[in-house]
C-alpha cells in the first residue's frame, strides 16, 4: 500500500489561482514526502475502499470538492468522509441517491445499489 | 412520464424489450432515477427530465438497445458519464428521451510506445489517470477544470484541456460507432478488418468521418482512439498578473503569435478574480450587497489570494534545451510590458507531481464554484469564439462585462487562447433556489447569445435548453448548414431516435415543432 497523504486545506486557500499552485508547505504530516498541487491519494487497502476510491474520493478526499463545501460547516477535520465516525450507512445511502446540497445525485448506472451498500458500509464503519 | 408522442402502455412494453436485451436490473425508470439522470444545474430539474434510463455493458447491447427503440420509436440520448455541467448534465434536449448511459463501458487498452489509447465510453479522467499511475506508463492526460466526467464524452462534445493536447476533439484518432439502425462501424483505418493504424493515422482511406460524430446525433461511439502525450522532460513556464481590465488587450496580441506559431503549444486561459474566489470562499465572506461586486471587494479578494485583475499560466513542455529557449522567447515578449507580477514555474522529471491540470492531473475541486452563492447553485456555459485580436477581446469583455452588470451576475469569464482563435469562457455563476436570478438567467444567455451574433461570433458548445438557439445563429444562406445537417439525419436516422435536438438537430418528425419553438 502506497503512503496514505492528507493535505491541509491551507494549502487551497493558499493557491494564488484555481488552475494552479505552488509548493505545498503546509503539509498535515510532516513525515510524508513534499507534495504539490492537488494531487490527492488514490491508494486503498480492501476491496470496499478501492470502490470508495473509484466513485467518491475524486470529490471526498483532499482537495475533492466534496471535502471543500463540507468544511464550510464542519470542523475542517471532519470534512472528510472516512475520518467520520458518525456516518450511519442509510445516511450515506440518501446522500447518494438524493443529493445533497451541491453533491450531485449519482445514479444507478454509475454506482449499483450493491456498490453502494459496500461504499455506504465502508463508511459507516468508520473508513480505512 | 413518457417520451413524447408514446402510451404508456407502449412505453411499458418497450422498458420490457430493453430489459430483455440488456438485463431488467439495468433499466433504470423510477422517479429517482429519472431525477438523477436530470440536469442537477437546473432550477427545475424536470424541465429537461428523461423518461428512463438505460445501461448497457457491451457493444452488443448497445445494438439491442438501438433495434428495440426503432420498434417503438423511443428516443435515445446517449451519454459517457453524463457530466456536462454548464450544458445540461446528463440530460436531453428533448424532454422525455431515455438517457442511454454508457458509464458500465470501462475498458481501456492503451498503446504505449506509440501513445495512443482506445476506450470505451465509461472510462473517467480519474480512471484513465489510475489505469497509467498503476501501470507506470509515461504518458499524461488533458483533463477539464471538471474531470469528472469522461474522456470520450468530454472529447465528442469538443471540450477543451490545458495541455499541448488541450484541444481534446483534435486528438480523436478513429471511432467504432452503432449507427442509427444498429449496424457497426469503425472509421479510419478501423475500417480494415484487423487493421494495424486505427490509433496511429487519422484520414483513412475515403472521407473521414470522426468529425461527422463530435456535437451530433448521427451515431452511438462505443470505443474512442486517442493520442495521449508522452510524460516530457521538463515543463517550465511563468505565472502571470495583470492589474488592469484593459491589459486584456495588450496580452492577447503578445500572446497570439506565440501561440500561432508554436512557441506555445498548450491552450493558456486568461480568467478574472472571480475564478479563484469562487472555488474557495463563498460570496458572503465578502460582502451582503447582492448588487455588482464593487472595486473594494475585487480589491480585497485580489489582496487575499495575491493575483490581479486577470492571471494567466503559460506553459512549455519538451527537453530541458527546448522548453528553456522556448521561455526565453516568451520573457522577452513579456519585457517592459506593464506585468503586475510574474512569476517562474518550473518542474522536471524525478520531482513530485505538478499536481494540477497543466499537467494533466485530474480535479474536482473547480466544481466547489457551485456554492459561490451560499447555496445550491451551479453555472451555465457562454463560450463564443473571436479572432485571437486584442481590440477585439477588450470590446468583447465590456459588452459582456455590461450586461452581466445589467441582470445582476458577477462577471465570471476567461479567455482561453488557441491556435488561431480566442473562445471567451464564461461561467455565469448562479443559486438554483433563487427564483428571481434563474429567470434573469434566462433573459440574460438569450442576450449574450444576440449580443455575441451581432459581432459575428458563435458559441462553440452550449446547453440543452439552448441548441436551437445558438443554431439559429449560423445562418449563412437562410440556415443551409441546418439543412445538410438535417438531410443527413434523415437519411441515417429516418425513424429519429438518437438524440432528438441535439445541437439543434431535429428528426423529421419533430422539425416542424421544434422550428417553432
Ligand atoms: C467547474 C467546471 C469546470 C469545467 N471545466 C471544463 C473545462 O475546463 N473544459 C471542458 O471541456 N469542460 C469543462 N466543464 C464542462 C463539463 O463538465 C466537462 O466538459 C465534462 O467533461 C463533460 O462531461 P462528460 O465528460 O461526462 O461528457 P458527457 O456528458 O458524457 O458527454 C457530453 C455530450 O456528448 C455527447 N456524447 C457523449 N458520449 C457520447 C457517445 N458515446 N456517443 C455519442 N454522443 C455522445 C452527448 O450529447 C453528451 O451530452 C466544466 C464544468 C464545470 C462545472
Ligand atoms: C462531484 C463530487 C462528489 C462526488 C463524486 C461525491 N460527492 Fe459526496 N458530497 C459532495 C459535496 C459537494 C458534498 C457536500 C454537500 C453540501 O453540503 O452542499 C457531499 C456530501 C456528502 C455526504 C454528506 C456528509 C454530511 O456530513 O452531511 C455524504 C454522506 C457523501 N457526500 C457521500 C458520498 C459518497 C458515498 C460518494 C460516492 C458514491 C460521494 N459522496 C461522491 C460531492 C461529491
Amino acid at each position: 500500500m502506497k503512503p496514505r497523504r492528507f493535505l491541509s486545506l491551507a494549502l487551497l486557500a493558499a493557491c494564488a489561482t484555481a488552475t494552479a499552485c505552488g509548493d505545498d508547505d503546509a503539509a498535515e504530516n510532516a513525515s510524508a514526502p513534499a507534495q504539490r498541487g492537488f494531487i490527492q491519494d488514490r491508494s486503498s487497502s480492501s476491496p470496499a475502499e478501492a470502490l470508495f476510491v473509484e466513485k467518491c474520493s475524486m470529490c471526498h478526499r483532499a482537495h475533492g470538492m466534496g471535502t471543500i463545501i463540507l468544511a464550510r460547516r464542519m470542523p475542517p477535520e471532519r470534512a472528510m468522509l472516512e475520518s467520520r465516525d458518525d456516518l450511519t450507512a442509510d445516511y450515506v445511502r440518501q446522500a447518494v441517491r438524493s443529493g445533497i446540497g451541491n453533491m450531485p445525485r449519482i445514479s444507478r448506472g454509475e454506482v449499483s445499489d450493491a456498490q453502494l451498500a459496500t461504499i455506504a458500509d465502508y463508511l459507516a464503519e468508520g473508513g480505512p | 412520464m413518457t417520451p413524447p408522442g408514446i402510451s404508456p402502455r407502449r412505453f411499458e412494453e418497450a422498458l420490457h424489450a430493453f430489459g430483455a436485451a440488456i438485463g431488467d436490473g439495468n433499466v433504470f425508470a423510477a422517479e429517482d432515477d429519472r431525477i438523477a439522470y436530470s440536469d442537477h444545474y437546473s432550477a427545475d430539474e424536470t424541465r429537461q427530465m428523461p423518461s428512463a434510463a438505460l445501461a448497457p455493458a457491451s457493444v452488443e447491447e448497445v445494438q439491442a438497445v438501438v433495434r428495440v427503440a426503432n420498434e417503438y420509436r423511443v428516443p435515445l440520448w446517449p451519454i459517457s458519464r453524463g457530466k456536462n455541467f454548464g450544458y445540461g448534465g446528463a440530460a436531453p434536449a428533448l424532454r422525455g428521451s431515455v438517457v442511454l448511459d454508457l458509464s458500465r463501458m470501462k475498458r481501456i487498452a492503451v498503446d504505449e510506445e506509440n501513445g495512443t489509447v482506445l476506450l470505451e465510453p465509461g472510462v473517467g479522467f480519474f480512471d484513465l489517470y489510475d489505469h497509467l499511475q498503476d501501470n507506470d506508463i509515461p504518458l499524461w492526460l488533458s483533463v477539464p477544470g471538471n474531470s469528472w466526467g469522461s474522456v470520450a464524452g468530454n472529447a465528442l462534445d469538443r471540450g477543451l484541456g490545458y495541455t499541448p493536447y488541450g484541444d481534446h476533439s483534435a486528438r480523436i484518432c478513429g471511432l467504432e460507432v452503432v449507427l442509427p439502425d444498429g449496424g457497426l462501424v469503425r472509421t479510419g483505418m478501423g475500417a480494415m478488418a484487423g487493421g494495424k493504424t486505427w490509433q496511429l493515422y487519422r484520414h483513412g482511406y475515403g472521407p473521414s468521418w470522426d468529425a461527422m460524430f463530435c456535437q451530433s446525433n448521427f451515431g452511438i461511439v462505443t470505443k474512442l482512439g486517442l493520442w495521449l502525450m508522452s510524460a516530457p522532460e521538463t515543463v517550465v513556464g511563468v505565472d502571470l498578473e495583470f492589474d488592469q481590465p484593459d491589459d486584456l488587450g495588450w496580452v492577447v496580441d503578445t500572446v497570439a503569435p506565440l501561440r500561432r506559431d508554436g512557441v506555445i503549444q498548450q491552450s493558456p486561459s486568461m480568467g478574472s478574480w472571480l475564478r479563484s474566489a469562487a472555488v474557495l470562499t463563498t460570496r458572503d465572506e465578502w460582502t451582503d450587497d447582492p448588487g455588482p461586486l464593487g472595486d473594494s471587494v475585487i480589491g480585497a479578494i485580489r489582496d487575499r489570494f495575491g493575483i490581479g485583475w486577470w492571471s494567466l499560466q503559460l506553459r512549455c513542455y519538451g527537453p530541458r534545451e527546448m522548453t528553456r529557449a522556448a521561455l526565453d522567447v516568451i520573457k522577452r515578449a513579456f519585457n517592459a510590458r506593464p506585468v503586475l507580477a510574474m512569476k517562474e514555474a518550473r518542474w522536471e522529471r524525478g520531482d513530485s507531481p505538478e499536481g494540477s491540470p497543466l499537467t494533466g492531473v485530474p480535479v474536482s475541486f473547480p466544481l466547489a464554484n457551485a456554492n459561490w452563492h451560499g447555496g445550491r447553485g451551479g453555472h451555465i456555459g457562454y463560450s463564443p469564439v473571436l479572432p485571437p485580436k486584442g481590440d477585439l477581446a477588450i470590446e468583447q469583455f465590456r459588452r459582456t462585462h455590461a450586461l452581466y452588470q445589467r441582470y445582476g451576475f458577477d462577471y465570471h469569464g476567461s479567455f482561453a487562447m488557441g491556435e488561431r482563435s480566442l473562445t471567451n469562457v464564461n461561467q455565469v455563476l448562479f443559486d438554483r433556489d433563487d427564483r428571481d436570478m434563474m429567470r434573469r438567467m434566462d433573459a440574460f444567455f438569450r442576450a449574450l447569445v444576440a449580443d455575441a451574433r451581432a459581432q459575428g461570433y458563435g458559441e462553440y458548445r452550449t446547453h440543452i435548453e439552448y441548441m436551437d438557439l445558438v443554431a439559429s445563429t449560423y445562418d449563412f444562406n437562410d440556415g443551409a448548414l441546418r439543412r445538410l445537417n438535417e438531410k443527413v439525419k434523415d437519411a441515417l436516422d429516418p425513424n429519429g431516435i438518437i438524440a432528438p435536438g441535439k445541437n439543434g438537430i431535429w428528426p423529421a418528425a419533430l422539425r416542424d415543432q421544434a422550428h417553432e419553438a
